[in-house]
């Protein structure tokens, strides 16, 4: 039984393949926990309701919304953010293409469109566009870089399939 | 100024896309400072009325709580805590009275921010409501003032004639006459009257609002996504009474800017808090509060037209009123600027426009994309339309019987030079196919399609400063204010500084906006930066590569030599040492309007156009549309950069189409009903256009840097009414309020069969 | 967010004596998507959040029986129920409307009971189920209960479930050889929470309709068959019925005036998609469609 009364706990979970721990609050969520307690940027919170898909991270690989996400949610799970996609200064596929596509404007909201790309990639390889839209639609993009942004999924996905 | 250029003109990736992919790029919103504190506001929950009271006991009395600050706390380390770029309006939390809602009313400090949360929802506030004006054309004559007087700030050239006055909502009002109207509509064949009107919509940059501030030692340094830094500085010194060298303001790449972020938002008073903590304060703003800071104006068009026989309008009489909310920002600057290009882009020798800006009690209105351009142009071509096609005249007909030439002198008495109006238009009906045959659809579903031009003229005048430093390895660094918010401009201004250097881009790099290292620029707004800062750093380069052409001569090489830049360096000082700095400031000509007849022989130093056409479908048994394809043609003068130009245009293009269908911020009984983005829809990626092309005209603005210009906003500017056009093609009705909502179009479709719909 | 303590029993016996009566400040927490929505403005301050992630995992489990009816515990995730093989085969129109439901970030953590639970007629499900008959299954202090899916909702953001009592699944009778569609509308983006949800069930026999079931969502003030437009369909063939249908279903329907349109619009689209929904489902392979 756990104790109900106390606000804060120690949390340990597997951070970019590396096992790490925090001292939280159980009122944070998983997007504040990575900025504050690990001075990861990555995920960010802009909409506060799960629509802009700003804050999205990949928790035992499965993306999810960081900012609606209970960190304590986060203990004994493994957690992969947009600074764990490079391999040292390897991009990923998916970084690549979104640079060669020219598929962001101001970046805010680039890291869930690849964490969410890397989702989409990760469970089916040659998706259609309809396909890329339908698991994109959780994210939302304000400088307008929708095009471009299914060009470099479409691209991501060349690059994987011939890695 | 174009000639043959070898970095200028190429698709160089941005910068700093490495960052940005990898998560690592800087933003404001990650800075954290030891010791900081966080900032939550109480805000009015009412759109007019009296303090009669704030209670911050319980707020205080919440465990982990620092401060709990109100209005009277800001005026004991601000005596004067009014601020704003037109009038000296808006205080730094309210005194006294709210005027919308959603202004701040008090402050609580806390270190963990869900504290700072928590109490500010304790505070309580009892109000003396007063009865407010929300509409625009009301606020005319309304006896609801939202100021009981207005204090000019007299900061603009361009705006040195505002006076103060008392009991009117009435901020700029600006008149243009040109040729007689009143003439040409007493003798014309045909007149068309019509009024449009436009809701309001907010920026929503995806990193909202934030300022940090840090105020120790008899200076101020404050981090914060702004587009002006320079402003910022100006404004907070002026507020301190301090020299603009003990304020520092740094940027970093912002998440967004549209124009939300310029002049004072958030500074001002993340800079009291941190006079009143003495620690650093973090104020950063929720979307919702976001909302509640800055938006873009309402705005209501009366529009008619004197028009001959043969489709030349003749006259063209515009009335507009702007809703610039409960402070002006820069809003009396949007009536005047938009206010001269109201008639359109079109050579109509008699014209008459007036343009008010008003105080209402919505949240302020600003700048957003286009500078008020995108309000006037969803009037001036959805009527424009509406002639055509009541005189049976093709659309693209029309207009180019119309089009404003090069060589022609524009309503506000300047001569149009490198506008390429009719070319982006010819373009534009030659991408859409205009001239073949069309399918329209059939039974429930109809197709149709519209086109719309818009032009702009830059803001002006306005200065840029530029440095550029040569390091002894060759190596160079550019220092400049422009904020990079996603436009690509420190790109655009590294492959500048290459081209007139010779130095590879890698070797280039561009220094975020920091006040105490990066010379002053107006702001990065209106579409200003690549012709105003790619004129500094082009003359700061060129300034630079004359210093090492002379200290070439001083150790003796020969003119012609082809020595290398670092050798040059140890020659001169004996080992890898030393800079080189070249600088410049920029201003183009300009002469203000004449106040009484708005007459001006060089308002701009350069003109924008865009022009859209889609192709739409609408279900005649919902009113749903779809765009089926869109397509956006801009006059951007000569590409810096043309993958990043094109992005621009694409991307402003899906902004506006946000605006168009589905943006709108509603107030209810005096409350905001829908600050968040569950209920303010922007456009997602099901909401694209089945097909989007983006495109230029090869053009050359010979006065800007390299031939270019700005383009920023000319993608939004034929959206709106291009739409309008495309749904009245498709099925017969005129949509003449935005945003065209699907309800919008079904019982306009209702009372063309004869049948009202009933208003429950 | 104001503190707050979170106990994770290991059961679901646990759970519900951890929760209590409804206003002792706790409150159970599955995905938590909805409730982090209500909590981050302060609309909701719970003192304590029961989590139900550790709870038995049948409560996670899809089953099938042996006729074709499911079982699909409540602590399933939306997204494990859009990927089932099961739920594609034995109830298809779940499938569908799962494909256009919020977005895969809030699938993968949003479940089948929390969905239900939260009793916002905006969401896509209960209409859904309603058609097909589905029944849910509640669990409390007392004992276990199971009422028809239509009879949890009470009244707009609030159901029947007692305090103390927790949803534990949902049972989807076998569909046999019957037809169904559910259409979702937007009015204002294409992403946007519903201004209409429709769904229908039925038998062919021949071409004519039997046991109609229709329901609606979002428009009403709860997700609610539509009895008018069963009674109007029953033994009919759908074309000589489609407008009695429509007309049927827009004079039952309670429509209120919001963001998404007036009333009187919404009625107009209750008319025009009754008859579309009617077709779809008229077009749609034995059990529905994908």
């Amino acid at each position: 039984m756990t104790d109900t009364k106390n606000s804060r706990r120690t949390i340990r979970f597997t951070l970019n393949g590396r096992p790490v721990a925090a001292d939280i609050g159980l009122n944070q969520n998983i997007t504040e926990v990575l900025q504050d307690s690990f001075g990861l940027g990555g995920s960010r919170e802009s909409c506060g309701q799960g629509l802009c898909g700003c804050c999205t991270v990949i928790m035992d690989g499965k993306a999810v919304t960081g900012c609606l996400t209970l960190a304590a949610f986060a203990d004994g799970a493994s957690v992969t953010t947009v600074e764990g996609l490079a391999d040292g200064e390897t991009l990923s596929a998916e970084q690549e293409a979104f640079i060669e596509t020219g598929a962001f404007q101001c970046g805010f909201c680039t890291p869930g469109f690849i964490l969410m790309t890397k989702q989409l990639l990760d469970e089916n390889p040659d998706p259609d566009d309809e396909e890329i839209r339908h698991y994109l639609s959780g994210n939302l993009c304000r400088c307008g870089a929708y095009p471009e942004i299914v060009k470099a999924v479409r691209l991501a996905a060349g690059k994987r399939r011939n890695a | 100024m174009a000639g043959t250029t070898t970095t200028v003109g190429r698709s160089f990736p941005r910068m700093e896309g490495r960052a940005k992919v990898t998560g690592r790029a800087e933003y404001v919103y990650n800075l954290r400072l030891p010791n900081m504190l966080h900032a939550k506001a109480c805000r009015s929950t009412i759109s007019h009325g009296r303090i009669r009271s704030i209670d911050t006991s319980a707020a205080e009395a919440t465990p982990g709580v620092h401060h709990v600050v109100t209005g009277a706390d800001i005026c004991k380390v601000l005596p004067e805590p009014f601020y704003g770029p037109a009038f000296h309006d808006q205080p730094i939390l309210a005194l006294e009275k709210v005027r919308h809602y959603g202004e701040p009313i008090a402050v609580v400090l806390a270190a963990d921010p869900h504290v700072a949360e928590l109490a500010a929802q304790r505070i309580v506030v009892d109000y003396e409501e007063l009865p407010a004006v929300f509409d625009e054309v009301e606020a005319m004559t309304s006896d609801v003032i939202v100021h009981e007087e207005l204090k000019p700030a007299g900061t603009f050239a361009d705006l040195k004639h505002l006076a103060g006055k008392r009991d009117t909502n009435l901020a700029l009002d600006y008149h243009l006459r040109h040729g007689d109207a009143d003439k040409a509509f007493a003798e014309a064949d045909r007149v068309f009257e019509h009024t449009f009107s436009t809701q309001q919509t907010m920026h929503t940059p995806f990193e909202p609002m934030i300022a940090i501030a840090d105020v120790r030692n008899s200076a101020a340094t404050v981090y914060t996504s702004t587009q002006s830094p320079s402003f910022v500085r100006y404004e907070l010194a002026r507020l301190l009474g301090w020299p603009e060298s003990s304020v520092r303001v740094k940027t970093s790449h912002l998440g967004g800017g549209f124009g939300a972020k310029v002049y004072v938002k958030t500074e001002a008073l993340a800079l009291a808090l941190s006079m009143i903590a003495h620690r650093p304060v973090r104020l950063a703003l929720t979307m919702e509060e976001q909302f509640y800071t800055i938006t873009k104006h309402p705005s209501t068009f009366r529009i008619a037209s004197a028009v001959d026989k043969n489709g030349k309008v003749t006259a063209r009489k515009c009335e507009v009123w702007w809703n610039g909310g409960a402070y002006a920002d820069i809003g009396p600057r949007v009536t005047q600027k938009s206010g001269f290009t109201a008639a359109g882009p079109y050579n109509i020798d008699n014209v008459s426009i007036d343009s008010y800006a008003l105080y209402t009690n919505r949240p302020p209105a600003g700048a957003l994309r286009g500078f008020g351009i995108p309000q006037l142009v969803w009037a001036y071509e959805s009527h424009t339309d509406i002639i055509a096609r009541e005189m049976g005249i093709d659309p693209v007909d029309f207009r180019k019987r119309n089009i404003l030439r090069n060589g022609r002198m524009q309503a506000v008495g300047t001569v149009v030079k490198d506008g390429e109006f009719e070319a982006i238009l010819d373009e534009l009906a030659k991408r859409m196919d205009w001239d073949k045959p069309f399918d329209r659809g059939s039974g429930t579903v109809r197709r149709g399609r519209g086109v719309a031009i818009g032009f702009k003229a830059s803001i002006s005048p306005t200065t840029s400063s530029a440095i550029v430093a040569v390091n002894a390895d060759g190596s160079c660094i550019v220092y400049c204010s422009t904020v990079d918010m996603g436009q690509g401009s420190d790109t655009a201004m590294a492959q500048i500084a290459s081209e007139v250097l010779d130095i590879p881009m890698e070797k280039i790099r561009v220094v975020n906006p920091d006040t105490d290292v990066t010379p002053y620029d107006m702001s990065t707004l209106g579409s200003r930066s690549t012709f105003h800062m790619g004129h500094a750093v082009r003359l700061a380069a060129a300034d630079a590569r004359e210093k090492l052409l002379a200290l070439a001569k001083e150790i003796g090489l020969p003119e012609g030599h082809n020595t290398p830049v670092p050798e040059l360096f140890v020659r001169k000082f004996g080992m890898s040492a030393g800079a080189i700095i070249g600088s410049a400031n920029y201003i183009p000509d300009f002469t203000p309007p004449n106040y009484s007849t708005g007459q001006s022989p060089n308002a701009t130093p350069f003109w924008m156009s865009g022009a859209t056409g889609v192709e739409v479908e609408v279900d005649t048994e919902t009113g749903q549309m779809r765009i089926l394809r869109m397509i956006n043609v801009c006059d951007i003068g000569k590409a810096i950069n043309p993958v990043v130009v094109e992005t621009q245009i694409s991307g402003a293009a899906v902004m506006q189409l946000g605006f168009t269908v589905s943006e709108e911020m509603v107030i209810e009984n005096g409350q905001l009903t829908n600050p968040s983005l569950a209920d303010y829809r922007i456009p997602g990626i099901f909401d694209m256009p089945s097909v989007m092309e983006s495109g230029f005209v090869a053009a050359d603005q010979q006065n800007g840097p390299f031939g270019a210009k700005g383009v920023g906003e000319s993608g939004t500017f034929g959206v709106s009414p291009a739409i309008a056009n495309a749904i009245e093609d498709a099925v017969g009705v005129r949509i003449t309020k935005m945003p065209i909502k699907a309800e919008a179009i079904y019982r306009a479709l209702c009372v063309k069969q004869g049948r009202e719909l009933s208003d429950d | 967010m104001k503190p707050f303590g979170l106990a994770e029993p290991a059961s679901l016996k646990d759970a519900i004596a951890m929760i209590g009566d409804a206003d002792s400040g706790v409150r159970p927490i599955a995905g938590g998507s909805a409730l982090m929505l209500m909590m981050k403005p302060g609309i909701l301050q719970p003192e304590t959040l029961v989590s139900l992630r550790g709870i038995e995992p049948r409560y996670s489990s899809i089953e099938t029986a042996g006729d074709g009816g499911l079982f699909i515990g409540a602590m399933t995730t939306l997204r494990r129920m859009e990927l089932s093989a099961d739920v594609a085969r034995h109830a298809p129109v779940v499938t569908q409307a799962l494909r256009r439901l919020s977005n895969v970030r809030v699938r993968n953590i949003a479940t089948l009971g929390g969905h239900l639970a939260h009793g916002d007629p905006h969401l896509d499900l209960p209409p859904v189920l309603i058609a097909l008959r589905a029944k849910v299954h509640i669990a409390g202090r007392d004992g276990e209960r199971q009422i028809d899916v239509e009879d949890l909702f009470r009244s707009y953001l609030e159901t029947s479930l007692d305090s103390g009592e927790l949803i534990t699944g949902v049972t989807v009778p076998a569909q046999g050889n019957r037809k169904s569609a559910y259409i979702k509308h937007t009015t204002r983006s294409a992403d946007d929470w519903p201004a209409l949800g429709l769904a229908v069930s039925f038998s062919l026999d021949g071409d004519v309709l039997r046991d109609v079931r229709a329901a609606i969502g979002a428009a009403t003030d709860i997700p609610q068959r539509l009895k008018s437009v069963e009674t109007a369909l029953e033994g009919k063939r759908a074309a000589d019925a489609l407008q009695g249908a429509g007309d049927a279903a827009a004079a039952e329907a309670q429509v209120h005036s919001d963001a998404r349109g007036s009333a009187a619009y919404k009625r107009e689209l209750i008319r025009v998609f009754t008859g579309r929904v009617i077709r779809k489902a008229m077009e749609s392979a034995a059990g529905g469609t994908i």
